[in-house]
């Protein structure tokens, strides 16, 4: 049986890593407990990658302070944990007058929950910020920013390894129940005994708060499918392109860059009761490449890269339907339960804010020691793709598994793959060395690389053939060998 | 009795309709591109025959498996039995390209050749 | 490094290529290709069926590839292994990356050489889960023919392409069971050849007018749903069913593989995919040539032998100065007529027109004409999609800009147009 710990963390999103590393900053044994096998598995990995303004979100609610917080700090956190970031902006269009309303409406309560710089702008203006955006008038954003949720998840998660928090991969909590002071969670089979618990497990989190003994939250989940396009596609977008809301305050398909130059559509909303079907739906598609198309003349099937979907969990009251505020909470009743409950949009953005206040319920329940060792910085790693001639050069020099090219389509090495793996928490999947590295994200979807990845895996892991796992639990990607 | 057959013996794929009597006995064809596509359709109404590509184990070597083949056509029956004494080989690097295999494979009167060379695991040949 | 010639890729275009110019003279070439060994896609392709107009025999790929290597030794060819071309530029500057560092090199010529990659699940937006076993036709080729790991036990194959049911066959002889090969068109895709060794032979259902409609499966496949597709090819409701299967097999198409081609500023052609060029093999950009499947996807490997052969002939007489202008005559194909290469002649001298036509045809005629006057005729009893037609056209024939017009030539260098007439 382990040692107990200080915190355990339930769920390694972007939120859950987040958290680890701020309670990493103090003298406390952490670790995260992940259903899947890795990191950002559910929407930290499904999502626009938007650094969101904050100017839809009600004035005062939880939602709208972590969103701005977390916007205006990016920079010096994109620094410190070197994950890619661009304060590219957004613009959100409109044709009429309907849509001038909401547009002012927004800029209103943006203003009032302190976002800077908004401003409407004229058709002109438009086009000089953005070309390819399709409207008679828009509200600019210019603190908006993309960013990847996945290497920014695992940044997160690099820090807090670093500083001392334990990564427990495939551990699905099931039963949870107050032992002598302490929490005796048991998770896929094992026990683990804890003083705090967080729950972080985002679309499992109302299920997870009762366990905790906090019941009566209900999440509804709402549905998005996306389309990756081509970075030839991205050539012709800046920054993301959003219509004017509807009646409802929600928005419609827009397009999103990403930071490394493709282009998002999406998502789409719609409301769906499994929260683990991640599956995409052919009429739903139909209408994204519609909807999409009004918003981005490139939505093109020559551009077409791959599909994928997210879940977002919105708290609601289950009489009105209407949408609530995050949850982050620490009630007496509930002694050792730190609960985010409905965590989704903006959560990446507000990751580190939220992570702040759940370590502050914490702080104000016992006195904590600063960690001696704790250092935010988390060392950069060489990206092939973006050095120049010169420091490939030097690279390869220095290791010459950076001469080995694996991906083709993003230009990623064997050095790089390697240093996935061997990373703490290292890639385990196929999917894993793809969020670390974006080998097999290009257009070739793995065409050229996937053999060499599968191989250098099992190489490097000692695997089995049958062991190589696509990425869930049960994803083996082959039967065995041919030939024994 | 009418039946369409597609010729294999070389790309062009003539479709040859064929005149069968008896399941056996060839009346008459059209569409037949070359004398060969005749000789085909005798071949595979008396004795249906096919090559056999497949791979064999190979230890040592700088890849797992060395791609074969048959030097000829075996009856298509028999292919089941080729293929198990084929997927039965352990065979020890390094194999030549070319190098026979079996011989004279289950007295059908074709080798079992290696189609490409799989140097010692390690070697300079390796690379090459 | 100064060469005359960078070939960037040592498949058979590249092969042919090299030994080509080598016995044409030249002196200063190199291959530069990724995998470990020379051979390219060849090297996966096990079954045999190669060779057969080039060599008469019936060749294993490895055993294809292996003659022209066996050359390339013999000749003394220079090649690097494990070398991947990072970039290209329109000054025919290369740079490969190898394990022992970057290497930089100036060329007179460059052969692009590069071959294709596979259209994937994403590129068709097919709806459904994500989960494991979903291959594309050569991956899967790829695990089981060189790296021993079996893939699946029960597949269903997407596309009638040669891939697809080459691995049909294969997957049967290695134990798997599959179920059906769907194809969306009402016609198959690949050589007739392989519908019978491949599908008949081992009673593999072969469904036209089908395609897949859904993907089940959490973390490895479960099953597909597939439904019957009309005219528009759009599945009609109320036909789908249900396959329980492990193993989803892609062969739904190749694509040239030119990215290194449009960072050097190359042209394509959006029918073809590949580079537009002239009757020399020549690319829009100075020195850089294109042939074998980089330039147009290719069914025979005899042909792309053919064509890299060709291709080395010109670049011999670019190096010493004496390809002619290009020229202003341009190919196109009417709606019958998938592609036509090349995409401009200057008419002066004999070249091959590549096409495929766009859908079956029986007892038809493929005219070749300028400005109305018929120059050439080819009388076919089957025209297939599936199988690249060759024509020799003899500039006689032609009235190519520049050149004195011929008795029996049309009076004015117009385009060539070529068309199915049935």
């Amino acid at each position: 049986m382990r040692e107990p710990f200080d915190v355990l963390v339930i769920g390694a999103g972007v939120v859950g890593c987040a958290i680890a590393r701020e309670m990493s900053r103090y003298q406390l044994r952490v670790g995260l407990l992940e259903r899947e096998l890795d990191l950002a598995m559910g929407n930290s990995g499904r999502n626009s990658g938007v650094l969101h303004g904050g100017f839809t979100y009600a004035t005062g609610s939880l939602r709208a302070q972590t969103c701005v917080e977390g916007n205006h700090e990016f920079e010096s956190v994109a620094a410190e944990l070197n994950v890619p970031f661009k304060r590219s902006g957004k613009v959100v269009v409109g044709f009429t007058d309907a849509d001038m309303k909401s547009l002012e409406r927004f800029k209103a309560r943006g203003e009032a929950n302190d976002v800077r710089g908004l401003e409407i702008v004229d058709k002109k203006r438009l086009a000089e910020l953005d070309p390819s955006a399709i409207g008679e008038f828009a509200l600019f954003s210019p603190d908006s920013g993309i960013l990847d949720p996945m290497a920014y998840t695992v940044a997160l998660a690099e820090n807090a390894a670093m500083n001392g928090a334990e990564f427990l991969f495939g551990r699905e909590v099931s039963a949870a129940s107050r032992r002598e002071g302490l929490w005796e969670l048991t998770a896929s089979g094992e026990t683990f005994l804890t003083r705090w618990v967080v729950n972080s497990a985002g679309m499992d989190s109302a299920r997870i708060s009762a366990m905790l003994g906090i019941p009566g939250y209900v999440l509804r989940g709402f549905k998005g499918e996306y389309f990756v396009l081509d970075k030839k596609a991205g050539a012709f977008l800046k920054m993301p392109v959003y219509p004017a809301p509807d009646e409802k305050g929600g928005f419609a398909t827009h397009a999103t860059p990403t930071i490394h130059g493709n282009v998002l559509i999406g998502p789409d909303s719609y409301v769906v009761d499994d929260f683990a079907d991640f599956s995409s739906r052919k009429n739903r598609m139909d209408d994204l490449v519609r909807d999409g198309l009004r918003m981005f003349a490139q939505v093109k099937p020559e551009y077409f890269i791959r599909n994928f979907a997210g879940i977002r969990p919105k708290r609601i009251n289950p009489e009105t339907g209407e949408v609530l505020d995050f949850v982050c909470e620490a009630r007496d009743e509930a002694p050792g339960v730190i609960n985010l409950v409905g965590i989704e949009s903006p959560g990446l953005t507000g990751a580190l804010p939220l992570a702040r206040r759940a370590l502050g319920l914490l702080a104000a329940r016992e006195s904590l020691k600063p960690n001696p060792s704790f250092d935010p910085k988390r060392p950069a790693r060489p990206v092939f793709a973006e050095a120049d001639g010169q420091t490939r050069a030097r690279l390869i020099a220095e290791d010459p598994e950076h001469g080995e090219i694996i991906c083709r389509c993003e230009t990623v090495t064997k050095a790089e793959i390697l240093s996935a793996i061997r990373a703490l928490p290292g890639a385990k999947t196929l999917d894993g060395i793809k969020i670390r590295t974006r080998a097999m994200m290009g257009r070739c979807q793995g065409g050229y690389c996937q053999t060499r990845v599968a191989r250098i895996l099992r190489d490097e892991l000692g695997l089995p053939t049958e062991g190589i796992l696509l990425g869930r639990k049960g994803s083996k990607m082959f039967t065995g060998s041919v030939r024994e | 009795m009418l039946k369409e057959y597609t010729c294999i013996m070389c790309p062009r794929g003539c479709d040859i309709e064929a005149n069968i009597e008896d399941d056996l006995r060839l009346v008459s064809t059209e569409g037949a591109g070359c004398p060969k596509g005749l000789s085909y359709l005798r071949q595979e109404l008396a004795d249906p025959r096919r090559n056999l590509a497949t791979s064999a184990r190979v230890l040592g070597g700088s890849m797992p498996l060395v791609s074969v083949r048959l030097t000829g056509p075996i009856p298509k029956a028999r292919i089941g039995e080729a293929l198990a004494v084929i997927q039965a080989l352990r065979l020890k690097a390094p194999i030549q390209a070319g190098q026979v295999l079996i011989e004279n494979l289950n007295g059908l009167g074709t080798d079992v050749i290696a189609t490409r060379q799989v140097p010692a695991a390690g070697s300079p040949e390796a690379r090459r | 490094m100064k060469k005359e010639v960078v070939i960037i890729g040592g498949g058979p275009a590249g092969l042919a290529a090299a030994v080509k110019l080598r016995e044409r003279g030249i002196r200063e070439i190199v291959i530069l290709e990724r995998e470990e060994n020379l051979g390219g896609i060849l090297r996966q392709c096990i079954h045999d069926g190669f060779g057969l107009t080039r060599f008469r025999e019936s060749l294993s790929g490895p055993e294809y590839a292996r003659r022209f290597i066996e050359r390339v030794w013999a000749l003394d060819i220079p090649y690097v292994t494990e070398a991947s071309v990072i970039g290209l530029g329109a000054d025919r500057h290369v740079t490969a990356a190898t394990r022992n560092g970057l290497i930089e090199y100036e060329a007179e010529a460059v052969v692009l050489a590069m071959g294709c990659r596979e259209r994937t699940r994403g590129a068709l937006a097919i709806p459904g889960e994500r989960p494991a076993g979903i291959y594309t036709a050569g991956i899967a080729q790829a695990y089981i023919n060189l790296h021993n790991m079996m893939i699946g036990r029960e597949a269903v194959i997407l596309g009638s392409g040669d891939i697809g049911m080459i691995m049909a066959r294969r997957l049967t002889l290695e134990g798997a069971k599959v179920k059906g090969v769907f194809e969306i068109l009402p016609y198959p895709c690949g050589l007739p050849r392989n519908v019978t060794q491949c599908l008949d032979d081992f009673g593999i259902p072969l469904h036209l007018s089908h395609t897949v409609v859904d993907i089940k499966g959490r973390s490895r496949l479960e099953g597909v749903t597939v439904a019957r597709v009309d005219e528009s090819l759009v599945p009609i409701p109320g036909t789908e069913y249900e396959i329980p299967c492990d193993s989803l097999i892609l062969s739904v198409g190749l694509i040239p593989e030119n990215e290194l081609s449009l960072g050097a500023s190359v042209v394509l052609d959006p029918r073809t995919k590949g580079p537009e060029v002239d009757e020399f093999f020549r690319t829009n950009v100075p020195g850089i040539f294109a042939a074998g499947n980089v330039l147009q996807v290719h069914d025979l490997v005899d042909f792309v032998s053919l064509e890299a052969e060709k291709l080395a002939d010109a670049v011999a007489r670019h190096l010493a100065g004496g390809l002619p202008p290009r020229g202003g005559v341009e190919l196109s194909g009417d709606g019958t007529v998938g592609y036509v290469l090349p995409r401009r002649v200057g008419g002066a001298e004999d070249f091959t027109l590549s096409l495929r036509v766009k859908r079956p045809f029986r007892n038809c005629e493929i005219r070749v004409t300028q400005a109305g006057h018929l120059v050439k005729s080819l009388r076919l009893r089957k025209a297939i999609p599936a199988e690249m037609i060759r024509i020799p056209i003899r500039a006689a024939d032609l009235a190519g800009a520049g050149a004195p017009a011929a008795a029996g030539a049309p009076a004015s260098a117009g385009p060539l147009e070529v068309g199915v007439l049935c």
